[in-house]
């Protein structure tokens, strides 16, 4: 197993002065064996990240390798997307292993209505072995009935389309596996069976899986490290339990406090580490993706920021990323904190 | 599957008829020369242009002919000359569709530019372009016809390809390395063939009426062959003698026609593809609802400060025994300044309760209950105008998708002062005055702008507090919020929630909230009613949740991974799923899903118990000895 | 909450409006009416060169006498090399200066300018007809039939509109003259007069657009109805009639624009066949009989007008859209 390595990926659309950078120079590896969480709001860039890393869009620039080497190339097809120049086709191998792959967010169209869900499965299966039994082992892998292999898609609910989804890219005998919001179009109660069968899957199989949610108590209970984006950049990234117990970036930190709990408030905790934390800043308006800040790009929104203290004009001036690998948890602010351990979060 | 709709599309009136139609004129295309062929030939110069007779039901034309024949023998003709031309159209289409999702980009792009410049333009004159480059005569009018219909089916192919095309399957099929050729022939060219064979239909059809058309003008078909289209031409020059000549070849052509278009039309509406019948979707009718009998029991008169009385509330769809009842036997009781949350899953019934409660069921529903009153007055048979002059501007209503709740076409600041230029005759500056005024009091940066601006340059939280500030244009009393952060981001959550919680504060109303998230509800509301399978299974104090009794609450507050939930352990989970309305079991709605379900829950229904001062329980055996633990791990599958 | 947070520049938020985006919207589609002027007048010049064999031997005839087909060739200009007469052409068309017709030996541009105001006038009255007959049918009808009601209504609406709508324009005409002309004598069938003359022709146009845009348009108008934001203007409590003219019926008759731009396009060339059944002298009688004796120059001339109309339209029909949707102008830029 592979590490997924993204090295200064981004990716721009559209051109001239209708572009838009969704992701800006990111870097992330995902270990094998590992659960990395990756959280942001819409605008954050985490879902055009993840389809960087299957091949679906094209990095601008940066490089997403395997290891060392190059994942293998999905075949070019759709019309807007070019050739990426980083990603090498390799002529002869017509159906290579692809190692790298993703489970999408919406269960009613992750499944071509047409074919049956054994013909879904089999598609993505490496070599013409005998794929009956092949569908059959993947189905049971996840707690579907095997004789339902000759099903069309129509009749199964969210949860068990899901779950086909996820048979399917286990087929591919993955090495990282791309989970892109899969729990968030299900229901409540049939959410959790998927968490825990994405858990033992991962660990049984030691795959290293991308998990990508907006939900930051489904990201914490899957996940070994987690990464926090905004507006295309990683802005912290640490252990699970250490980054939301004690938090470096103001963004990470508004995030958990926002998070609804059972028995808390919609007043500020944060307030109670004084040190005038304006948590009403937060509530201007949300970023433009096509015309980044100057500088930090959160700093409009920033609670710790130039407009709750006017003196921190290197928020304005100077872009913390630069420099971020030196802090801890790689967060991306000039004033990184260090946020006394928030109560309500739980240690394991 | 394919099969049987196709059934179902003969099945219906349009449908026999068309596919019947469609029948007899290829039976007469193919028999119709062998048996009429001669007659159609023989010319009679005794009897020129004679009228309809008995010997000749329609008459003769300019050489003696019998017209009767030569329409029934031009069928092959017409049939198979606009079928050639369609075949045509489709393949060139097909082609011309299918060939920017396999080339690269920038080919692709011009494919799509060039079929997009020529579908601008009637099929028509682009056939009369074909037709002066190929010149007069059946062939050259084939080739026109086929070309000029070929760019309205490559755009067809070329949409619906690009529909197919970014469905996450095909992306999954990518990401599995399949290659180009097997993604077009596997995934996209069987999902556009319905739509496509459709669309062929309504196209030979429609290259039949263009054919007849340039016959007619005399640059299809020449002397001696002759179609329809041709027909009409001669019978045209008689018609004062012998306007038979000339009926007879156009009612063929229009029933063909139309026998086409019905049966593509008839087609789509079985495959669900077109809203040719107007769609029925529930909503809320724009004036009058259908609110059932019901008469208003004053079953005692409430306290001075309630706001909303609801006893009893049924919705249902449908009349009679097989009436499905969404929202069954409801009663909410909510005070001044009092915030009261409803929590359910998908299919509780939750919002159906909140629209009711509003006067904004959809219109098949049927509302019924024991009472509903707001402020006082009964909404119950009430009409538009009542609601209007009794409630005014009492109740606000926050609904789920910011995105589409606002008018597209109008502009923010217009949609606020509305309320005030109906309800209080207020003029029109001084209404949007007011409005830019509310959009600041809901904390809307640069208010006197963003008045000016359209929906969508709004963000979502923003849309939101727009809404909020909507329904503060009256005074409302009462402020029903069905989902109103579910499409929102967590930050942006938030700030519409204390937005929210201080607006309440300030205008003192009643607030029901409505959300699938328990946690959302414990942060604003004072109590809450967790809602199954149409009914309130449990009423309690949010401060007490942790001590839920009904085994659903305590799933629910179990299955739910929140901040603090032990890692090691497996998330628990509630096995199957609720019950669909129109399936209700028998007994406890939860029995099924329930781990301390014995016979009598499956038996008898639980009423609404009251457990203790301000808690209500529906269920056999509340569990009220142990606060919320986890429910027996589980990773059952199958739901 | 401050004042001060009120955010000075907007250009770093949502709905920043940059530089007048009428101006750019105008400019670019007069820039793409420019190019597709510009390749039609190209496919219309192009159209001699592309009849398979000698245009000049199939419009003279096969027995025409060779140096009078040579004359002819040369008067048009069919002898000088192709980008030669390209650009003669192109001039030609800035100047207007359209050609001579073979047959007539008239310039082409005075036949047109002839015979175009006859089908104009045809084409604006058959236009404002449609327009007249499918809106407040297409909306009136919605109301009425909204959720479900009057379902025998609905059916004979709908059943009528589609059978009659799918009759061809040049099948009405023929039909109209039947009733109108040879049973009851009551209106003119021929030719070009009085205003009566108009009647049948413009009603044999229009009918079918008609009907089937009303068709649409009662859809729309339902689809609108079902939409949320007119449950939230419901909600407002505001009086019936306020809901439909401000909320249904704007959005409704934006959702039509595109496809009735289509209808009318198609009607527009019908006037070709309605014109050949009714003898009206206009520019449909023209094209056919250019077509049948292979006059070449004088069909180019008239496809390269009934394209340049079509264009016309169509850039109506996109002004119009930008008008009525706020969200098409940003698009564009």
């Amino acid at each position: 197993m592979r590490s997924l390595t993204f090295r200064g990926v981004s990716v721009r659309f559209g051109h001239g002065s209708h572009a838009m950078t969704a992701v800006d120079g990111v870097d992330l590896e995902v270990p094998p064996g590992t659960v990395v969480g990756l959280v942001g709001e819409s605008g954050s860039g985490k879902s055009t990240l993840a389809r960087a890393a299957v091949g679906l869009v094209p990095p601008s620039s940066g490089t997403i390798t395997l290891g060392d080497t190059e994942p293998g190339n999905p075949r070019r097809f759709a019309p807007r997307l070019a050739r990426p120049r980083h990603i090498v086709a390799s002529p002869q191998a017509r159906r290579r292993r692809q190692p790298v792959q993703m489970v999408f967010q919406d269960p009613f169209s992750s499944l071509d209505p047409r074919m049956t869900i054994g013909e879904s499965i089999a598609e993505a299966l490496p070599r013409r072995r005998d794929r009956h039994a092949e569908v059959r082992r993947l189905l049971q892998l996840v707690d579907l009935d095997p004789g339902r292999s000759g099903d069309l898609p129509t009749g199964l609910s969210g949860g068990q389309r899901q779950r086909v989804a996820l048979a399917r890219a286990m087929a591919a005998e993955p090495e990282v596996v791309i989970a892109d919001e899969i729990t968030s179009a299900l229901d409540v109660s049939v959410q959790g069976a998927m968490l825990n069968l994405i858990r033992d899957l991962q660990r049984a199989h030691g795959i290293g899986v991308l998990f990508i949610s907006h939900n930051l108590a489904v990201v914490r209970y899957i996940s070994d490290v987690i990464a926090v984006m905004y507006l295309g950049r990683i802005v912290e990234i640490g252990p699970a339990a250490d980054l939301l117990s004690a938090p470096r970036h103001p963004y990470t930190r508004s995030l958990l406090a926002a998070v609804p709990r059972i028995g808390s408030t919609l007043d500020d905790e944060s307030a109670a580490d004084g040190g005038g934390w304006r948590a009403d800043i937060l509530d201007a308006g949300p970023p433009d993706p096509h015309q980044p800040p100057a500088g930090c790009r959160f700093h409009p929104r920033c609670p710790i920021g130039p407009l709750a203290f006017p003196e921190r004009s290197d928020c304005i001036e100077v872009d913390p990323a630069a420099d971020a690998p030196a802090r801890p948890h790689r967060a991306a602010c000039h004033y990184v904190t260090d946020a006394p351990a928030d109560r309500s979060v739980g240690r394991t | 599957m394919h099969r049987r709709q196709w059934m179902a599309a003969l099945r219906t009136p349009v449908g026999a008829v068309a596919a019947g139609l469609v029948a007899v004129l290829v039976v007469l295309a193919i028999i119709g020369p062998a048996i009429w062929g001669d007659a159609a030939g023989t010319t009679d110069m005794g009897s020129i242009n004679a009228p309809p007779s008995a010997e000749n039901p329609l008459g003769t034309d300019a050489l003696g002919r019998d017209i009767l024949a030569r329409v029934l023998v031009a069928t092959r003709t017409s049939l198979g000359l606009a079928l050639a031309a369609t075949a045509i159209g489709v393949t060139i289409g097909l082609v011309l569709g299918t060939l920017p999702s396999v080339l690269g980009r920038r080919s692709g792009r011009a494919v799509v530019t060039l079929v997009n410049f020529l579908v601008a333009f009637p099929g028509l004159l682009l056939a009369l372009f074909f037709a002066a480059i190929f010149g007069v005569g059946a062939r050259g009018a084939v080739a026109a016809i086929g070309l000029a219909s070929a760019p309205a089916f490559a755009r067809l192919v070329q949409t619906l390809s690009a529909t197919v095309a970014g469905r996450d399957y095909v992306a999954a099929a990518r990401i599995a390395g399949v290659g180009r050729a097997r993604l077009v022939g596997r995934h996209i060219l069987p999902n556009i063939a319905e739509p496509l064979v459709v669309s062929a239909t309504t196209g030979a059809g429609a290259a039949l009426l263009a054919f007849a058309g340039l016959s007619f003008l005399g640059l299809g078909v020449q002397a001696p062959t002759y179609d329809w289209g041709r027909l009409l031409g001669e019978g045209l020059s008689h018609i004062y003698i012998n306007p038979v000549a000339a009926l007879a070849p156009g009612v063929a052509v229009v029933t063909a026609g139309l026998a086409f278009a019905l049966f593509g039309e008839a087609s789509a509406a079985a495959l669900g593809l077109r809203a040719t019948r107007a769609p029925v979707t529930p909503r809320p009718p724009v004036e009058g609802l259908a609110w059932a009998g019901g008469e208003d029991s004053d079953v005692g008169t409430p306290p001075e400060d309630v706001v909303l009385d609801v006893q009893n509330l049924t919705v249902a769809f449908g009349a009679g025994a097989g009436a499905v009842r969404a929202v069954d036997g409801v009663s909410l009781t909510i005070r001044r300044n009092e915030a009261v949350g409803l929590v359910g899953e998908s299919g509780s019934g939750k919002s159906l309760t909140a629209l009711s409660v509003a006067g904004l069921a959809p219109e098949p529903a049927v509302v019924a209950a024991d009472r509903l009153h707001v402020n006082g007055c009964s909404v119950l048979g009430a009409s538009d105008r009542q609601l209007a002059t009794e409630l005014g501007t009492s109740v606000a209503v926050v609904f789920q998708d910011p995105a589409t709740s606002l008018n597209p076409s109008m502009r923010v600041g217009r949609q606020l002062a509305e309320v005030v230029e109906e309800h209080e005759g207020a003029s029109r500056s001084a209404a949007l005055a007011e409005a830019v005024q509310r959009l600041r009091s809901v904390r809307i940066p640069a208010a006197q702008r963003r008045a000016t601006q359209f929906p969508y340059e709004f963000s979502g939280g923003m849309r939101q507090r727009a809404m909020i500030g909507m329904g503060l244009m009256g005074q409302p009393s009462l402020i029903v919020a069905d989902e109103p952060t579910t499409a929102l981001d967590v930050t942006v959550q938030r700030q519409v929630l204390r937005l929210l919680r201080d607006v309440q504060r300030e205008t003192g109303a009643a607030l029901l909230l409505i959300s699938h998230d328990i946690a959302v509800v414990s942060q604003m509301c004072e109590r809450v009613a967790v809602m199954y399978a149409g009914r309130i299974v449990e009423e309690l104090p949010v401060s007490d949740l942790m001590n839920a009794a009904h085994p659903y609450t305590r799933a629910l507050l179990a299955s739910v991974p929140d901040m603090s939930v032990d890692l090691e352990r497996e998330l628990a989970t509630i096995p199957g799923q609720p019950p669909e309305p129109a399936r209700r079991p028998v007994g406890c709605a939860f029995a099924p899903r329930c781990a301390f379900a014995d016979e009598q829950c499956t038996a008898e229904d639980p009423p609404l118990a009251e457990l203790a001062a301000g808690r209500h329980a529906a269920c056999w055996h509340p569990q009220t000895t142990v606060a919320v633990p986890e429910v027996a791990p589980s990773r059952m599958g199958g739901h | 909450m401050s004042q001060a947070l009120e955010p000075a520049p907007p250009a770093r938020y949502v709905g920043a409006v940059p530089t007048n985006p009428w101006v750019r919207f105008l400019a670019r589609r007069l820039g793409r009416l420019v190019l597709s002027l510009y390749v039609v007048v190209t496919a219309s010049f192009l159209m001699i060169h592309l009849v398979p064999g000698d245009p000049v031997r199939a419009a003279l005839g096969l027995n025409a006498p060779p140096d009078l087909v040579a004359a002819r060739r040369e008067s048009l200009g069919l002898n000088d090399p192709l980008l030669t007469q390209y650009a003669d052409y192109l001039w030609g068309v800035l100047t207007g200066d359209l050609g001579t017709s073979m047959i007539s030996n008239l310039p082409v541009a005075t036949i047109i300018g002839d015979r175009l105001p006859s089908t104009a006038a045809l084409g604006v009255l058959a236009f404002g007809t449609v327009m007249l007959i499918a809106i407040p049918l297409g909306l009136g009808m919605a109301v009425l039939t909204r959720s479900g009601r009057r379902r025998g209504s609905e059916l004979g609406f709908t059943s009528t509109a589609a059978s009659v709508s799918a009759i061809p324009d040049f099948l009405l005409a023929v039909g109209f003259i039947f009733v109108f002309g040879v049973t009851l004598d009551l209106l003119p069938v021929a030719g070009r007069g009085g205003p009566e003359s108009f009647i049948l022709p413009v009603l044999a146009l229009a009918l079918g657009p008609a009907l089937a845009l009303s068709r649409i348009l009662r859809v729309e108008a339902l689809r609108v109805l079902g939409e949320d934001f007119v449950r939230t203007a419901r909600a407002k409590r505001l009086r019936v009639r306020r809901i439909y003219l401000r909320h249904v019926f704007p959005n409704a008759l934006t959702a039509m624009l595109t496809i009735g731009g289509l209808l009318l396009g198609a009607m527009l060339v019908g006037t070709v066949l309605v014109e050949n059944v009714f003898a009206w002298p206009g520019l449909g009688m023209t094209i056919v009989s250019a077509i049948t004796q292979k006059d070449y120059p004088l069909v180019q001339g008239t496809i390269l007008v009934y394209g340049a109309a079509v264009l016309l339209l169509n850039l109506l029909v996109d002004i119009m859209l930008a008008l009525t949707d706020p969200r098409s102008t940003i698009r564009e830029s």
